[in-house]
């Protein structure tokens, strides 16, 4: 069932075309990720969607309701946590909730929100005085107090430390369990991987590419690329280079110095044939990995760019 | 019922921040308070520094007595004659009146009259000069009277002040209300400040994106404005009461009227301020320069009749000039609601409320997105 549909979002600001062409849509239960470098018009879109921003052009459907008609209901079903997050900070996170609960005629228990975002520990000092990633999960739990069915986060762990971002996967993924669909963006590709079962590539105000993280991947080729080194240096790696070129599935190989990259579309083979070779001459080897493709490849693959975060 | 949750949790959280608001203490209640002080002790004069002092005498029926005392007060090096002779009573008191000198002696008429009066303006009544000719002229009749041959003392002084205009108030008085009204024309026009830090933090953008309604919101800062104004009043007229022995005659309904409508105007004219404020302190340089044109101009520490003539105009048309007016009127007068020149100041008043919100009304629309729908 799709809760949201978006299509052929525009939005200039000037001479700036932010947002040029978007079109997607969300299914209900699901974790829909939209990545894309600075300035790709991620949260543009988000907010047009969030009925903030008004569209040059397009149409945004929550099921049967649309912003023109249904704004108080579609403020009802969603719960919005913004890039840049905008808190009451002479108020506490428990003062905050409270406050926020009071707009909403079914709100969740503020000690349950506090909770999920672990801050009950903290919900008593002012958010002034709170970290750059508690704020954040403060900002997340402003997000769900409404219990909404919809949640909208833009970019929830840029700026937090490693456990902290697994912190707020595990609240995504808990949303998820609850049948909950969010919506989020990211710049990390790890996370998108991990998280969404669908993700959006956009750039340049533009989707380049949708479907889901393993879907990408197999879009792309099948060839992986494996990487050695030699301990022997670099004669060993020279020969080594010598006999893979002769392999029929290796398309490529790149040397440098006792290490060696290689392209290779049966990776596996490729890598026991260069094992039998190594021992027959016994050159000892060290580092042996094959490169696993990730939507950064993706993006490589579709844009041309190189990916930075 | 979610309606009255709404603004009851609304009004709570500007409790707390206006509480918890550092600035907003010391800039509303700490500020006017100083320097309502600073104003009352300075000009209050209760100083013994050295001074001169310009008088005019009349000596209406020579004789004896005001001869010997016309000679003696010539003598006292503080007191200066002006004209350095007698005049008449009605050019004396037109010196008073035109504040030409401190005060008017007139000496008494006849041997046997006992009594020398002294003519002050009343405006400066409690002004440095006219304390200090009557409390030098006591002296000088108590001596008088030593001097004077008989058992019981002769001469009194008989006090008398003139006034130039409708002002019939004593320093006190006028400076606590002109501070009264212009720290709550202060909190209107600098309090909104929170609006533009609250759009700049996107807070205003975060409150839009809940159903939460924003006309309750607008309404429970409002009252909380308000209430804090109220404790302004409260507070600068203990102050002005207890420790400057200020006179208040209260009208209550017509104060009510006066600070509604003033506090009203002024927060009007703070939101109109922050719908062109990009930053706080563009805001802050706005509500500055207003604030410090008005508080001179507008009759707050001296009487506006005390001002040059050429200023006198642009006075006439500043709110500030009828709040603090409407404040007198309603806090030492004890004046009725029924007086047509306080209603022409709260039409003045009204006026700018109204226009002010209008335009920051229009500057507000025209630069909101989608998000009011
Ligand atoms: N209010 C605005 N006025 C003018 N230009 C804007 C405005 N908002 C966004 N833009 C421009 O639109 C483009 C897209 O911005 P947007 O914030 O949507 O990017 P983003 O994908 O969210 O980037 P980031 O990853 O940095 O958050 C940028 O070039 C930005 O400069
Ligand atoms: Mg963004």
């Amino acid at each position: 069932m799709t809760v949201l549909e978006v299509r052929n979002l525009q939005k200039s600001f000037g001479s700036i075309k932010a947002v040029q062409d978007i079109s997607f849509s969300v299914h209900a239960g699901e974790v829909f990720t939209i990545i894309g470098p600075n300035g790709a018009g991620k949260t543009t879109t988000l907010e047009m969607i969030e009925g903030l921003v008004s569209p040059d052009n397009g149409v945004i459907h929550f099921g049967e309701l649309d912003w023109n008609k249904h704004a108080v209901s579609i403020k009802k079903k969603i719960g919005v946590q913004p890039q840049s997050s905008a808190m009451f900070d002479l108020l506490t996170p428990e003062e905050n909730l409270n406050l926020f609960a009071s707009f909403y005629d079914h709100a969740r228990p503020t000690e349950e929100i506090l909770e999920i975002v672990n801050l009950t520990e903290h919900r008593k000092n002012h958010v002034k005085k709170l970290s750059g990633g508690q704020r954040q999960r403060l900002a997340i739990g402003l997000a769900l107090i409404s219990d909404p069915e919809i949640i909208f986060l833009d970019e929830p762990t840029t700026g937090l430390d490693p456990q902290a971002r697994r912190n707020i996967w595990d609240i995504i993924l808990h949303l998820k369990e609850l049948g909950k669909t969010t919506i989020l963006t990211t710049h990390y590709m790890e996370e998108a991987e991990k998280l969404s079962d669908r993700v959006c590539i956009v750039d340049q105000g533009n989707v380049i590419t949708l479907d889901s993280p393993s879907a990408l991947i197999e879009k792309l080729t099948d060839e992986r690329e494996i990487r050695l080194s030699f301990l022997d240096g670099e004669k060993a790696a020279e020969d080594a280079d010598g006999f893979s070129k002769e392999l029929a599935s290796v398309s490529k190989t790149e040397r440098e110095g006792a290490a060696l990259k290689i392209w290779a579309s049966k990776p596996e083979e490729t890598l026991l044939d260069l094992f039998k070779f190594t021992k027959d001459k016994s050159y000892g080897v060290e580092q042996v990995s094959i490169r696993e493709m990730s939507l950064e490849d993706v993006f490589i693959a579709f844009t041309g760019k190189e990916w930075r975060d | 019922m979610n309606t009255l949750h709404q603004f009851k949790m609304m009004f709570l959280a500007q409790l707390k921040l206006t509480l918890r608001e550092k600035q907003a203490w010391f800039w509303g209640i700490f500020f006017p308070v100083i320097l309502m002080v600073i104003f009352m002790v300075i000009f209050s004069g209760n100083s013994d520094e050295e001074f001169k002092t310009e008088v005019a005498i009349v000596e209406p029926s020579p004789n004896p007595a005001s001869e010997m005392m016309l000679s003696q007060i010539s003598e006292l090096p503080v007191i200066e004659v002006k004209s350095g002779k007698p005049v008449t009573r009605k050019k004396a008191e037109e010196w008073v009146k035109d504040q030409e000198v401190d005060a008017a002696i007139i000496l008494p008429e006849s041997a046997e009259a006992s009594s020398v009066l002294l003519v002050v303006n009343k405006e400066n009544e409690q002004g440095a000069a006219a304390q200090a000719v009557s409390g030098i002229l006591d002296k000088f009749v108590q001596q008088a009277n030593l001097l004077a041959a008989g058992a019981s003392p002769k001469y009194d002084l008989q006090y008398e002040s003139i006034t130039s205009g409708t002002n019939e108030l004593d320093y006190t008085d006028f400076l606590l209300t002109g501070m009264i009204a212009l720290s709550i024309a202060q909190g209107g026009m600098f309090g909104m400040v929170d609006l533009v830090e609250m759009r700049r933090k996107g807070l205003i953008k975060r409150l839009r994106m809940t159903p939460a309604n924003m006309g309750i919101f607008g309404l429970s800062d409002m009252v909380m404005r308000l209430l804090f104004s109220i404790v302004q009043i409260i507070l600068l007229s203990l102050i002005g009461v207890l420790v400057f022995g200020a006179n208040l005659y209260i009208n209550t309904f017509t104060l009510i009227i006066v600070f509604l409508i003033g506090a009203l105007s002024f927060n009007a004219l703070g939101y109109f301020f922050s719908s062109f404020s990009k930053t706080t302190e563009a805001y802050m340089g706005v509500a500055n320069i207003c604030s410090f044109l008005m508080m001179f101009l507008s009759g707050v520490f001296f009487p506006i009749e005390t001002m040059p003539e050429w200023i006198q105009p642009i006075s006439a048309v500043l709110p500030l000039t009828y709040f603090a007016d409407g404040l007198r009127e309603s806090m030492v007068y004890e004046t009725g609601i029924a007086t047509a020149s306080l209603w022409a100041g709260i039409a003045v008043m009204v006026i700018w409320g109204a226009v002010t919100f209008l335009l920051g009304s229009v500057l507000y629309k025209r630069k909101t997105i989608a998000a009011d729908r």
